[in-house]
């Protein structure tokens, strides 16, 4: 394994958890979201002696949210509340309790702001990054940002309501 | 806690170890970087190497059809057919102005049967004008879901099959779309278009294989209106 090889390894050890779970929280759909960070690693090796001393983060990062933005306009699925992945770490009822609400309050949004909220809160990135990265304008992001905002507010209610409501 | 507090809070506890294959990555990256090389090179014809891709068959060939599965819906022909076989085409048939000797590329719409999905009724075809003027079917591909006429890009025709001469990578788009423009290794690559002469609303468009080796999976694509505004 050469030197470059080995640098690659260790960046996708690190970086392909963040990669799907974003796409998950993208998509909702698990398969989808491994088959869509999968392809920005495949692609971000295939260009790895050119990025590896740049930002291969952020070029991982731009493969995925285009990948997935290349579906948009296609029906999304909904997100799949009774099919939860195993739980392996910390308190698995606090776990399931948690994905369960973040599903029901994503499942409210629709793709482009499922993708700014993802870009802006997940990833922590600023909103002019996020509109360079979906290739709209700041007034885009503010506005989509603001409104997916909002829905998140009553989502998050109607969940909590329907968690304390459950026996 | 604020909603937006436990929404940061809540994306970051849910998420899970990863069970990508690094060795699967990095084989088929690797395949990716050579194909780049070929198209970058001006090789035409590319063999067997192959990332996930659209699930396409290719049709009027020699050699068995090629079939791979994708995240994304895939495309497949509903009823793959035998060699030279040709589809007639709905609406009229888009020269490409790519020849390959006496032979013209031309993408043009025919009637598709997809089980269940009844508003899934046209596919489009890269196929090949010949000398005689008859049209021979190199490539189909139509939605596997949804309905054919929903706005945006629909399924993306990539030659995988190795066969000669590779169908350009093509597709349409429904919609305003003045300029379609795919990006592949950090580089823009601008698409040809041609509006359907039975729907204007749908845009046909394909790549020059000198510009984007048929093959090569596109890293990204936009459509953009008259004001440059991405659709």
């Amino acid at each position: 394994m050469t030197a470059g090889d080995a640098e690659f390894v260790e960046f996708a050890r690190a970086a392909s958890a963040r990669l799907v779970h974003a796409a998950f929280l993208m998509t909702g759909d698990h398969h989808r979201a491994e088959d869509a960070a999968q392809t920005a690693l495949v692609r971000t090796y295939a260009s790895w002696s050119r990025i590896r001393e740049g930002d291969a983060y952020g070029y991982a990062r731009s493969v995925l949210v285009n990948h997935l933005v290349d579906g948009w306009r296609r029906p999304i699925r909904e997100y799949p509340t009774e099919d939860l992945p195993e739980q392996h770490r910390g308190d698995v009822a606090d776990e399931v309790t948690t994905r369960r609400w973040l599903v029901a309050v994503l499942g409210a949004l629709s793709p482009r702001e499922r993708a700014i909220v993802v870009l802006r809160y997940y990833f922590d990135l600023a909103e002019a990054k996020v509109a360079e990265e979906l290739g709209v304008s700041l007034g885009t992001v503010k506005s989509t940002s603001s409104r997916a905002l909002e829905k998140l507010r009553a989502a998050g209610i109607r969940a909590r309501e329907t968690q304390e409501t459950r026996p | 806690m604020s909603e937006l507090q436990r929404l940061r809070d809540a994306m970051r506890v849910t998420e899970q170890p990863s069970t990508l294959d690094l060795a699967a990555i990095m084989r088929d990256g690797r395949r990716l970087r050579q194909r780049r090389r070929i198209g970058r090179t001006g090789g035409a014809t590319l063999a067997a190497s192959l990332v996930a891709a659209v699930a396409v068959v290719a049709v009027g060939r020699d050699g068995p059809p090629v079939v791979e599965h994708h995240p994304r819906p895939a495309a497949v022909a509903p009823t793959p057919t035998a060699t030279s076989e040709s589809r007639k085409p709905v609406g009229a048939v888009v020269d490409t102005g790519i020849h390959y000797g006496a032979e013209q590329r031309v993408y043009y719409f025919v009637a598709v049967d997809v089980p269940g999905l009844p508003k899934v009724t046209i596919g489009l075809a890269g196929g090949r004008r010949l000398p005689s003027g008859a049209l021979t079917t190199d490539y189909l591909v139509n939605d596997v879901e949804g309905t054919d006429r929903s706005a945006g890009f629909h399924e993306i025709g990539r030659d995988e099959s190795g066969a000669t001469p590779a169908v350009p990578t093509f597709g349409y788009f429904v919609g305003p779309a003045q300029r379609i423009v795919g990006t592949v290794d950090g580089r823009n690559v601008k698409a040809q278009l041609a509006r359907w002469s039975e729907d204007p609303q749908v845009v046909i468009f394909w790549f020059d294989p000198a510009e984007l080796a048929p093959g090569v999976p596109l890293d990204g694509i936009v459509a953009r209106d008259k004001l440059d505004r991405r659709l």
